[in-house]
């Protein structure tokens, strides 16, 4: 072993490994990790796409007095979350403990309740049909979960507070579309803030009338957002910008 | 001059042995996507990790502007979120990757299971991929919290409760968790507190000894 380790620089002529490795198999560096990295490196390059395209939005400050907001958890405990609505009253203990807790010690103590040297999954058919089971449920409650989720929102109706999920029509209409701001508006920035300005890849312009004025507007849209908006968001002057802004100054929301 | 560099540093630690160990590790054929494509269901551990990378990496840029408090929180992601330079890109990948953390995670899982690679003598190490399973969802519930936004509160007003409904102990996890009565300041901070030191420290634990106990017990040979 000693006599291995005295020659220790990579890629140069001192070293030399002095290990056969059997064919198929490979050394874990560089030469393994070297592939890993290229496919993490594409992985990540198609994770980067996913976040610049998918931007995220932040809804209205947190407001304990406002009991009409519909509560939805993050998309992952959503399973957990369905199943507490089968168990009414004094019956919820099962979802809040009895079931998760046996669901978890299961996993947990899967490698002591499947002790049988086979490995294949087709030979311990009990196992692998309880974790397909297990799998399908989550998921079949994770859709009854979001589609009932959907169904409150829309019952809710016009007060949705998803922002970019509701119609133009939905929040109000577009107040006075003929100006000529609101035509700059149809050739530059509709196909980013939406031909309603009810928001796409950028942000939901309605009732913008309430939070800012005609001067801060122009001084907004002046300076874009780089990278995603450009500088005067596409229009060509000055004297454009003027006009689209105090045209979105109008578009005040109760 | 480097080689120089690393001589003298070895002469005197001697870590060669220690990087050599992890080096040569042979890697078996039935593992590696090159000999055989469907072996990329290897692949998912290693991207788990590798997203886990960049969450932590990403949520330490975050960690520049967050302001932990119910009046600054708020308005120090919307600050992200709309001024910071690249602000949104780096939000965008905390929060994708929470969700994509999970996936990987979840399909590595099943991975292991399917190929009973669990089994004598790894067991250990699926009870310490079990928990760290679990300390990924706990991550994503008290991240949740953070921007303080009314889908945060009220998911994690609802959260709460159902734990504080839980016979006997829920009302102590609830106080335990929420700081107090209401959800508020309190509960913001320990979340905050939760999210950024306590279960970081948890993780780089539990990663710790998978990883060892992979290296140490080799990964589980063809089906």
């Amino acid at each position: 072993m000693a006599e291995h380790y005295r020659e220790r620089i990579p890629g140069t002529p001192r070293f030399k490994r002095d290990k056969e490795y059997p064919p198929g198999t490979e050394p874990f560096f560089p030469n393994f990790l070297l592939k890993e990295w290229i496919v993490g490196a594409m992985f990540l390059v198609g994770f980067i796409l996913w976040v610049i395209f998918n931007p995220v939005g932040l809804e209205k400050v947190a407001n304990p007095e406002d009991t009409t907001f519909i509560p939805v958890p993050d998309w992952y405990f959503l399973f957990l979350y369905q199943l507490l609505k089968y168990f009414p009253g004094k019956y919820v203990v099962f979802g809040t403990v009895v079931i998760p807790a046996i669901a978890t010690l299961a996993l947990l103590l899967a490698p002591w309740l499947d002790r049988r040297k086979e490995r294949h999954p087709f030979k311990r058919p009990i196992a692998t049909a309880t974790m397909v089971l297990s799998v399908l449920f989550m998921i079949w409650l994770t859709y009854v979960a979001a589609e009932e989720h959907k169904a409150e929102l829309a019952k809710q109706g016009p007060q949705a507070t998803t922002p970019g999920g509701q119609q133009g029509t939905a929040s109000g209409p577009v107040v006075d579309p003929e100006d000529e701001g609101a035509k700059l508006y149809a050739q530059s920035c509709s196909g980013c803030h939406g031909p309603n300005l009810e928001g796409s890849f950028g942000p939901s312009l309605l009732g913008i009338g309430n939070r800012m004025n005609a001067a801060q507007l122009s001084d907004v849209i002046s300076k874009g957002f780089p990278p995603k908006m450009p500088a005067r968001g596409g229009l060509q002057s000055d004297e454009q910008v003027k006009k689209v802004a105090e045209w979105l100054a109008k578009q005040k929301q109760k | 001059m480097f080689a120089k560099m690393y001589d003298w540093i070895d002469e005197r630690l001697n870590i060669t042995p220690i990087w050599r160990d992890i080096a040569d590790y042979e890697v078996p054929a039935h593992v590696n996507p090159a000999n055989k494509m469907s072996a990329f269901v290897y692949c998912f551990g290693g991207l788990t990790f590798l997203i886990i990378v960049t969450q932590i990496l990403s949520g330490m840029f975050l960690a520049l502007y967050y302001v932990p408090d119910i009046v600054n929180a708020y308005k120090s992601v919307d600050y992200i979120t709309n001024e910071v330079l690249l602000g949104n890109i780096v939000r965008g990948m905390h929060f994708w990757g929470a969700s994509l953390v999970i996936i990987m995670m979840f399909l590595h899982m099943l991975r292991v299971f399917f190929t009973g690679s669990y089994k004598a003598p790894r067991e250990l190490n699926w009870v310490v991929g079990v928990l760290i399973f679990l300390v990924v969802m706990a991550f994503g519930f008290t991240g949740y919290l953070l921007p303080w936004d009314q889908k945060a509160y009220w998911a994690t007003a609802v959260g709460t409760n159902i734990a504080g409904s839980v016979p006997i102990i829920g009302p102590y996890i609830r106080t335990l968790l929420v700081g107090g009565d209401t959800l508020g300041a309190l509960t913001l901070t320990r979340f905050f507190a939760i999210h950024v030191f306590f279960l970081p420290a948890f993780l780089l634990v539990l990663l710790a000894a998978h990883f060892y106990m992979i290296r140490k017990q080799g990964i589980s040979g063809p089906l």
